[in-house]
């Protein structure tokens, strides 16, 4: 559904989220996935009340813009919903719902946190995580260039139209050829920006604008989120 | 040339307004947007001709079930930690000269698959990528780029679950890598480059559909034996679109940037390493076609089709000819995509971008 939708990036409306330490968020939203995905499909309504209340006290909280994120979250919907309906013809529909409501909640969790992190503090904490080393690197390197990249996709795409090619009229050499300039160019462009990089002192490591610390904050944060975790899945089995 | 009514004639008022943001790179290059502002019949069209392969390849969440998800996570934690000490081998984590150019890889490889490959009759495809990158850094490399797409598709677009980032590093990163690299080292060289590259463009994305599809059924999804045939069909269609366009974008990079060819001096690799990889691969087809043949139940839409609209017990009972099921499945397929255009043009006709 990445055509449809805008990337999810950090936002300063997700103001409660983004104050909390990313290695937080990161744990509660691993073990919040991992509850919701491990939910019987018996008896899964109150559970799934409970799970989206946990996630609505803070959306609720924050400034963000609750139907954009909601929708957003849906983007997972015609990805499961296949799956759904196979489901629906084999089981029922309750089952085809449970399965629905888990891909629907694990995407609205992923999309919060994400909304309340900066992509750079999100590969701190999986470095912290032990993530190895370099592909954390690559990763951030993959998010440095990425803009630079598209970009580059984009104004290519908008100068081939301009001209009336690039579409699905024009052939597939030149879409071709087209992948082969946007591969120089890309290269060309993040040499200059390592290059850039190396003469202000880069050293192999994205260095943190703010220190990140694990305060008490972050501690009672995650400590009430698995309570209330805890609380919805012990909903579900009695 | 009349603009007028005609498809470009959006594109041109669309350039009008945009033009103003190509400088400001801090705002205004979010691909997001980019993918955003591409016209919705052109998405509707696109996403009509890869809907299942895509399905296939970004498992969300909730849809494994729990072991399924749990076993591969695991498994791909010890697969991602192996390939990244490999890679790191040949990148080199000490001065990090190199590792920008897997980032640069990666972004590459990320834009690459906004350029639509025309196909004829109104289809276009898109580069998946796993084959070209295992081309041009090499297998573990490319192992740990595409884990790094993954995970970033996962994080930012929600492409794919988190839980089931496992299952997707498993097919696309591990598997679909290791799948373009064997006919890619055995081809890839000389006069047979060419048949090398579109074999590993195809391989990579039918092991990893095959894999996924794989996954969905030790899941509890329950594919009849023609719906696998089925989609078998349809994985070979989506794989020879991947190594022609693998084909194609391998020798215009190499057009462009004449250092990336091999140098048939090259050493071949050592003789262990590859029965390895040749054996993994075998397994991962022999599991796949296992796990095919054994759920020989009827499926979920036949039994459905069955039970609701009491359709010819022949085709109830299973008991059709392969060849005519395997026929109505493909209808069905074209259905799917008949649709998706026709709503596609409706939807444009409604609100023009």
């Amino acid at each position: 559904m990445s055509f449809l939708f805008p990337a999810m990036e950090s936002s300063p409306l997700a103001l409660p989220l983004t104050q909390i330490d990313a290695r937080a968020k990161l744990a509660g939203l691993m073990v919040y996935l991992i509850a919701v995905a491990t939910t019987p499909a018996r008896g899964s309504g109150k559970a799934f009340v409970g799970y989206a209340l946990v996630l609505f006290v803070p959306l609720a909280a924050s400034r963000l813009p609750v139907a954009m994120i909601l929708l957003r979250a849906a983007a997972v919907i015609p990805f499961c919903a296949s799956f759904a309906l196979l489901t629906w013809w084999s089981a029922g529909a309750a089952l085809a719902l449970v399965i629905i409501e888990k891909s629907f909640l694990s995407a609205l969790a992923a999309v919060m946190v994400m909304a309340g992190t900066p992509l750079p503090e999100m590969a701190r904490a999986l470095r912290w995580f032990k993530m190895p080393a370099m592909l954390v690197l690559v990763l951030q390197f993959l998010y440095r260039y990425l803009w630079v990249t598209a970009g580059q996709a984009r104004r290519m795409q908008m100068a081939a139209r301009s001209r009336a090619g690039l579409g699905w009229r024009s052939g597939f050499r030149s879409a071709a050829g087209s992948l082969g300039v946007l591969f120089a160019r890309s290269s060309e462009r993040a040499e200059g920006i390592h290059h850039a990089m190396l003469s202000r002192g880069f050293t192999g490591t994205f260095p943190a604008l703010v220190p990140s610390r694990f305060t008490t904050k972050d501690a009672a944060f995650l400590a009430v989120l698995l309570a209330l975790i805890l609380a919805a899945a012990l909903a579900a089995r009695f | 040339m009349a603009f007028k009514g005609s498809p470009n004639a959006r594109h041109f008022t669309n350039v009008n307004t945009r033009t103003k943001d190509h400088e400001s790179q801090n705002t205004s290059l979010r691909p997001g947007i980019i993918m955003y502002r591409r016209p919705p019949c052109a998405i509707l069209r696109g996403y009509g001709a890869i809907l299942a392969l895509y399905l296939l390849m970004h498992i969300p969440d909730g849809v494994l079930s729990t072991p399924v998800w749990a076993a591969l996570d695991a498994a791909a934690v010890g697969v991602v930690a192996f390939s990244t000490r490999r890679a790191e081998r040949d990148f080199g984590s000490a001065n990090h000269a190199r590792i920008p150019l897997l980032g640069m890889m990666g972004a590459f490889v990320f834009a690459a698959q906004m350029i639509n490959f025309p196909l004829g009759a109104g289809t276009s495809g898109h580069l998946v990528g796993g084959a070209l990158l295992m081309v041009v850094l090499g297998p573990w490399a490319a192992s740990v780029v595409m884990t790094a797409i993954l995970i970033l598709q996962a994080l930012i677009l929600q492409d794919g679950g988190i839980l089931a980032l496992g299952a997707n590093i498993c097919n696309m990163a591990m598997l679909g890598v290791l799948a373009a690299y064997v006919p890619y080292r055995v081809l890839g060289r000389g006069r047979t480059r060419g048949p090398g590259l579109f074999l590993a463009g195809f391989c990579s994305v039918a092991v990893s559909a095959a894999a996924a599809m794989t996954e969905l059924s030790l899941s509890h999804f329950h594919f009849s034996r023609s719906l696998w045939i089925t989609s078998a069909i349809l994985f070979g269609i989506t794989g020879a679109i991947e190594g022609a366009i693998t084909v194609a974008a391998v020798s215009a990079i190499e057009r462009v940037n004449p250092a990336l060819a091999p140098d048939n001096a090259s050493p071949k690799p050592r003789f262990a390493g590859f029965v390895l990889l040749g054996l993994a691969l075998v397994l991962a087809i022999v599991l796949a076609i296992g796990v095919a043949v054994a759920s020989s139940a009827p499926d979920a839409l036949q039994a459905a089709l069955a039970g609701r609209m009491a359709l010819s017990p022949t085709v109830s009972s299973g008991e059709a000819p392969i060849g005519r099921r395997v026929v109505a499945g493909m209808g069905g397929m074209l259905l799917v995509f008949a649709s998706s255009v026709i709503a596609g043009r409706l939807w444009t006709r409604r609100r023009p971008v």
